[in-house]
């Protein structure tokens, strides 16, 4: 009776996902999306490299979870990005950490993430290496071709460059609404709607 | 609602398989993942216990790969691209064992070589001919030239800087390595066959 509408070019999800049909999501059941977060084409998640040792129960017990890959909300993976979890060898055995992303997180074209924990409101520019375990913290700014080394803790308001990555200055007071990606977030999906100049 | 209807067909799409096959040689205890892309027309040598992740792509247009043994190819990582002398040789890329090529690096064909141990790092790009040491660390974004010659231990970085490696971790790293194989064999569904 209704025909089915036409096949747009990315998934949008109830919570607002906008998932591109040609992102490369490996282990999506270990993928945590918050809602409103953009996947362009080939951007690829490795969700399969989840945990393999559970950390002992001296956390008091909570739930084991098998998250590798949790993203906040309002994030916008560009083409060609990939993020994958952390390894490292804990306790002499080896296993990925989980990848923690805030929200207003822009990740440039052609960056691989491999960070313990971005905060939120971070700008990755394209072609960024984020080394393993990494930790990034709230309002960051990092440069197009940054080589971030890993276990590197970039403290917040700051504005990080080179290779291997150094801070370079830092973010004026105040431009905080700079990092707000709500509108990056309506000009892509089936029916973009235009930048507001 | 059914399941079947939310099935999403979207998340891994198929990679091209266009082209004839390459002649393979794998050991039984590989680990290869299905969205690894393998074309050319010269034969691949994968030894014992390697693992390539998916959408790692090997390329044996222009020479022979062999691949040593507990070697790690990451996604995106390509091996034996036709470099820019496009020159075709008949060993085009020998991996020694140990070896680490990180995301999306790139080791251009050419009787390149890579010694045992050596890491190549996310993105960075060794040039035709190359021959790199054993236990090398090649640091992400870092391009080798064409017919570079490195010792063994260099460590290049910052966009090329050199240093010699003289922590002497070469034994841990390999352990490392051998650990985190044991934990890859698990989490990649390895499907061999396909490439036979």
């Amino acid at each position: 009776m209704s025909r089915r509408p036409p096949r747009g070019e990315y998934i949008e999800t109830d919570t607002g996902n906008k998932v591109a049909r040609k992102a490369n999501l490996v282990g999506t059941q270990n993928i945590m999306l918050g809602g409103k977060t953009v996947i362009q084409p080939e951007a690829m998640i490795r969700g399969d490299l989840a945990r393999s040792v559970q950390p002992s129960s001296s956390s008091g017990g909570a739930p084991a979870s098998n998250t590798a890959v949790a993203i906040g909300r309002y994030c916008f993976l560009s083409r060609g990005c990939c993020l994958r979890p952390p390894g490292r060898l804990y306790k002499g055995a080896f296993t990925y950490m989980a990848l923690r992303v805030g929200d207003h997180v822009f990740i440039g074209p052609g960056s691989v993430i491999q960070a313990a924990s971005i905060g939120s409101h971070v700008h990755i520019g394209a072609n960024v290496v984020i080394g393993e375990l990494a930790i990034i913290k709230e309002y960051v700014k990092i440069l197009d071709g940054t080589v971030v080394p890993a276990n590197m803790v970039i403290p917040s308001f700051s504005i990080v460059a080179g290779q291997p990555a150094r801070v370079i200055g830092e973010l004026p007071e105040g431009g905080h609404e700079a990092f707000e990606l709500r509108e990056l977030y309506k000009t892509v999906g089936n029916n973009p709607q235009p930048a507001p100049s | 609602m059914s399941s079947s209807s939310s099935k999403r067909h979207s998340i891994l799409p198929p990679t091209s398989t266009s082209g004839p096959k390459p002649p393979v040689q794998f050991s039984s205890s590989i680990t290869i993942a299905d969205s690894t892309v393998l074309t050319g027309s010269n034969p691949i040598l994968i030894s014992s216990e390697s693992v390539l992740h998916p959408r790692s792509r090997i390329d044996s247009l222009a020479g022979r790969i062999s691949i040593g043994r507990r070697c790690i190819i990451h996604e995106r990582a390509t091996l034996g691209s036709v470099g820019t002398s496009g020159r075709i040789t008949e060993r085009g890329v020998t991996l020694g064992d140990y070896v680490t090529v990180e995301v999306g690096a790139s080791v251009e064909a050419g009787d390149t070589v890579v010694g045992e141990g050596t890491v190549v790092g996310v993105g960075a790009k060794i040039g035709a001919g190359a021959v790199i040491g054993r236990n090398c660390t090649i640091t992400a974004r870092s391009v080798i030239a064409a017919g570079e010659v490195l010792r063994d231990n260099t460590v290049v970085y910052s966009n090329g800087m050199r240093r010699v490696d003289r922590r002497g971790v070469a034994e841990l790293r390999k352990k490392g390595q051998a650990r985190q194989i044991g934990v890859l064999r698990m989490m990649i569904p390895s499907n061999p066959g396909k490439f036979q």
